[in-house]
C-alpha cells in the first residue's frame, strides 16, 4: 500500500505518535505534522492521500484550516478527529466535504475505514482529474474548425445536416469528423458524446 | 457602631441636597403663610363645614398611602420600628373617619348626633396616638421580625374599631372638652400641650438614636404637625373653622403630601436600584456558570487527550503484535507511549488537585532558576508558533526557596502563557516575553514576566487576581487567581505593573529559604522530642 500517503496534523505529540504507529502498522506511509503550517510547508508527494486533522489546534481551528485548504485548491480528503465534538461542528465539517468526523478516543477500525475511504475518494478524484486533463490535451490538438464542428457532431446531427448548416461540402464534414474521432481517441459516436459531455461539465479548457 | 442593615437603610434612603433644599424652601413658604394668617387667625369663617369632608378624605388618603408604603417597606426590611411607624399612620387614618362623620354640622343629612364631645375625643385620640406610635418607632429595638404586615394592619384596624365603638358607647361619660360646636373648653388646652410635648420628645429621641434618613423625614412630619397644632389651638384660639384652624389644617395637609411624595420617590429609587443590582447579580452568576462550564470542558479535554492517545497506542501495539511477523519493537514503543500518557493524565489530575486544594504539603528546597528555565523552555515551543520569543534574563543563580515545584511551575507557565497571549493579540511590535529573575536585598527572590502587549486596562487592574476576572476573549479568569493563591501560600506576593513603553509586567517574589529542608526537618524533630 505504498502508493498512498496519510498526513496527520495534531498538536498533541503523543497522539501524533500513536496515529503514526497505528497507520504504519497497516502499511500506510505516514507524514506527521504538529501544525497546519508545517503541513503546508512540507512538499507532498503526488500520490493519493488522506489528511487526519485535529479540530482543536493552536492558532487556527481545524475547521478554519479545512476552508483554507479548499481555497488553496488542495483537495486531499479530510478525516476530522476531536476531543470534544459537538453536532454543529461535525455538520460544518461534513458539509465542507470531510470524509468522517471521529470523537477521541475512537476505535482504530473506524479510523482505518475512514482513511481507506478517504484514500479511495482521492484516488477516484485523481483518476478523474487525470482523465480530464488527458481529454484537454486531446482537445487542444483540434483545429478551430474541428472545435466548431465537434458539438454539432456530438449532438447527433448527420453529416448532411451539418454541411447544410455550415455551408460546407458533405465530404469536408466527413473528413473533419474522422479527424476529430481520431484526435479525441473516440472509437464510436457514443465515445465522442461522452467526451464532449465531460469536457463541457468541467468548463472550457484553457 | 452602625449595623450593616442600618447602613443599608442609610444608603437607600439618602437625603439628597436638592431634597433638603426643597423641604426647607417649602417649610419657609408655609411659615410665611402662617405668619400672614396670624392677624386673621381668630376670625371665624362661615359655612366652611362643607370643606371638612374634603379635608378629611384628602388626609385619609395621604395617611393611608403612607401607611401602605411603610408596611411595604417593613415587608422588605422586616424591621420592628418600621412596623410601629406604619401602624401609627394607619391608626391616624382610621380615626379620621369617625372624626369627620361626627363633626358638628357636617353630615346633617344623615342625622348623626353622637354628642358634643365625641368629635373632640376622636381628635384627641388622633393627636396623641400618632406621637406615641412614633415614640415606639424611636425606642423599639432594631430587631428583625417575621410577623406578617397584613396581620398587623388587620390588628390595627380591629383595635381602632374597638376604640371607636367604646368611645361612642361611653359618649355621655366623656370629659367636657367642648363648650359648644365650635368653642373648646379650658380642658382641651391640655391636649395640644401634651401632643406638642410628645412631638418634642419624639424629635429629640429620633435625632438622638437614629441617624437614618427615614427618622429625619419623620422629624419633619412631627415639626409640621407641631406648627399645625400651634395654628389650630393657639393662634386660632381653639375655635373650630376659624381662619387659623383652616390654615393649620391646610398646612398639615401640604406638609403631609410633600413627605408622602418624598417617600414615594425614594421607594421608587430604591426599587430601581434593587432591580439593577438583581440584574447585575444575575448576569455575573451567568458569567460564572459559563466560566465553570468552560473550565470543566477544558479539564475534560486535558484528560481526554492522553486517554485518546493511550487507546490508539494500544490499538497500534495490538496490530503490530498480531501481524504474521509480530513487530515486538514497534509494539514496545507504543506501550512505552501508553506509560507516558498514563503519567501525563495523572499529571493533569494532580495539576487540577494542586490548583484547587490549598496548602499542598509537598515542600522542598527549590532552585527557582531551574523552574523558570524549564517553564520558559516548555512555553517557547508554542510561542515560536506565533513568532513570539521568550527570553530569560537576570541572575542564573539565586538562593533556594522552599516550596512546591509543581505549583510554582504552574504559576510560571500561567504567567508566561498570559504574556505570550498578550503579545500575540497586540499589533506587531517587538514580539518578546522577558522573564527576569533577580535576588532582592530583603531575602527575597523576584521573578518578573514582561510582555510587549496592550497592557492592563485600569478598570480590571485591581481585580486582576480575583476569580473569573479575565481580559481574554476565551479566558476563564482562573489562572491569575490560582497564581495568587499559590504565591501567597508560599509566603510571597504577586502584583502587576505597566511595562515601558508597552505592555505589562507580572511580578512575584518569594522569601528565600533561611534553613535548608534538612535543617528544618532536624529542627522539627528536636521540637517534637522536646514536647
Amino acid at each position: 500500500m505504498t502508493d498512498a500517503v496519510v498526513y496527520v496534523v495534531d498538536d498533541d505529540r503523543s497522539i501524533l505518535a500513536s496515529l503514526e504507529s497505528l497507520l504504519s502498522s497497516e502499511g500506510y506511509e505516514v507524514r506527521a505534522y504538529e501544525s497546519p503550517r508545517d503541513f503546508l510547508n512540507a512538499r507532498c508527494p503526488d500520490l493519493p492521500g488522506c489528511l487526519i486533522l485535529d479540530v482543536r489546534l493552536r492558532g487556527a481551528s481545524g475547521l478554519e484550516f479545512q476552508r483554507e485548504l479548499a481555497r488553496a485548491g488542495i483537495a486531499t480528503p479530510i478525516v476530522f478527529i476531536t476531543g470534544h465534538g459537538d453536532v454543529p461542528m461535525s455538520v460544518t465539517a461534513m458539509k465542507s466535504g470531510a470524509v468522517e468526523f471521529l470523537l477521541k478516543p475512537f476505535r482504530d477500525q473506524d479510523l482505518l475505514d475512514a482513511v481507506r475511504e478517504g484514500i479511495a475518494r482521492d484516488r477516484r478524484r485523481r483518476a478523474r482529474d487525470a482523465e480530464i486533463s488527458s481529454l484537454r490535451r486531446r482537445q487542444a490538438a483540434l483545429t478551430p474548425r474541428e472545435r466548431e464542428l465537434m458539438p454539432l457532431i456530438a449532438s447527433g446531427l448527420m453529416n448532411k445536416q451539418i454541411a447544410a448548416q455550415l455551408q460546407l461540402s458533405e465530404a469536408t464534414v466527413k473528413v473533419h469528423r474522422s479527424q476529430i474521432m481520431q484526435k479525441l481517441q473516440a472509437r464510436t459516436l457514443a465515445d465522442l458524446v461522452r467526451i464532449a459531455d465531460q469536457l463541457a461539465a468541467t468548463g472550457p479548457g484553457e | 457602631m452602625v449595623s450593616s442593615s442600618e447602613e443599608q437603610a442609610e444608603t437607600s434612603f439618602r437625603v439628597t441636597r436638592p431634597q433638603l433644599a426643597l423641604a426647607g424652601g417649602l417649610s419657609l413658604a408655609l411659615v410665611a403663610l402662617f405668619v400672614a394668617t396670624m392677624p386673621f387667625a381668630r376670625l371665624p369663617t362661615q359655612n366652611t363645614e362643607i370643606l371638612v369632608p374634603a379635608y378629611a378624605a384628602a388626609t385619609f388618603v395621604l395617611e393611608a398611602m403612607t401607611a401602605a408604603l411603610l408596611f411595604a417597606l417593613y415587608s422588605a426590611r422586616r424591621s420592628l420600628p418600621l412596623l410601629f411607624l406604619a401602624s401609627g399612620y394607619l391608626f391616624g387614618a382610621l380615626m379620621l373617619a369617625p372624626w369627620a362623620l361626627t363633626f358638628p354640622g357636617v353630615f346633617t343629612g344623615f342625622d348623626i348626633n353622637a354628642g358634643l364631645q365625641v368629635t373632640a375625643a376622636f381628635g384627641l385620640l388622633r393627636r396623641l396616638a400618632f406621637p406615641l406610635f412614633v415614640l415606639a418607632f424611636a425606642l423599639a429595638p432594631r430587631r428583625e421580625i417575621t410577623t406578617s404586615a397584613a396581620l398587623v394592619a388587620v390588628c390595627v384596624c380591629v383595635g381602632a374599631t374597638v376604640l371607636i365603638e367604646v368611645t361612642l358607647y361611653f359618649r355621655d361619660a366623656l370629659p367636657p372638652l367642648m363648650r359648644d360646636g365650635r368653642q373648646v373648653n379650658l380642658l382641651w388646652q391640655v391636649v395640644p400641650a401634651l401632643a406638642m410635648a410628645l412631638y418634642a420628645v419624639d424629635i429629640v429621641l429620633l435625632l438622638w438614636f437614629r441617624r437614618s434618613a427615614l427618622s429625619l423625614w419623620v422629624c419633619i412630619v412631627l415639626f409640621s404637625l407641631g406648627i399645625e397644632l400651634l395654628l389650630i389651638s393657639y393662634l386660632g384660639g381653639g375655635t373650630r373653622l376659624s381662619v387659623g384652624w383652616w390654615a393649620g389644617r391646610l398646612y398639615g395637609l401640604v406638609a403631609m403630601s410633600i413627605i408622602l411624595l418624598v417617600l414615594i420617590a425614594q421607594t421608587t429609587l430604591v426599587h430601581i436600584r434593587l432591580a439593577r443590582t438583581v440584574a447585575a447579580e444575575l448576569r455575573s452568576r451567568e458569567k460564572r456558570l459559563t466560566a465553570m462550564e468552560a473550565l470543566s470542558a477544558s479539564i475534560a479535554h486535558e484528560i481526554n487527550q492522553p486517554l485518546a492517545s493511550m487507546v490508539t497506542n494500544a490499538d497500534a501495539a495490538l496490530r503490530w503484535l498480531s501481524k504474521a511477523e509480530p513487530r515486538i519493537d514497534k509494539a514496545e514503543l507504543a506501550l512505552r507511549r501508553i506509560v507516558e500518557d498514563g503519567h501525563r493524565a495523572n499529571g493533569v489530575v494532580a495539576g487540577i488537585r494542586t490548583m484547587f486544594t490549598k496548602g499542598t504539603r509537598e515542600r522542598a528546597e527549590l532552585d527557582l532558576a531551574a523552574i523558570v528555565a524549564r517553564a520558559a523552555g516548555e512555553a517557547s515551543r508554542d510561542a515560536r508558533h506565533y513568532g513570539v520569543e521568550i527570553v530569560v534574563e537576570g541572575e542564573r543563580e539565586v538562593p533556594p526557596v522552599i516550596g512546591n515545584a509543581v505549583q510554582l511551575h504552574h504559576v510560571l507557565r500561567n504567567l508566561i502563557e498570559n504574556a505570550v497571549d498578550a503579545v500575540r493579540a497586540a499589533p506587531l511590535r517587538a514580539r518578546r516575553v522577558t522573564v527576569r529573575l533577580s535576588q532582592e536585598p530583603h531575602g527575597e527572590v523576584h521573578v518578573g514576566v514582561a510582555d510587549t502587549g496592550a497592557g492592563i486596562a485600569s478598570e480590571v487592574a485591581e481585580r486582576l487576581f480575583d476569580p473569573f476576572v479575565t481580559t481574554k476573549p476565551g479566558g476563564m479568569g482562573m489562572g491569575l487567581m490560582f497564581c495568587r493563591a499559590v504565591v501567597e501560600a508560599h509566603g510571597g506576593s504577586i502584583w502587576a505593573s505597566a511595562n515601558t513603553p508597552h505592555g505589562a509586567i507580572f511580578h512575584f517574589s518569594l522569601p528565600v529559604a533561611i534553613l535548608s529542608v534538612a535543617d528544618a526537618q532536624a529542627r522539627s524533630g528536636v521540637e517534637e522530642k522536646a514536647r
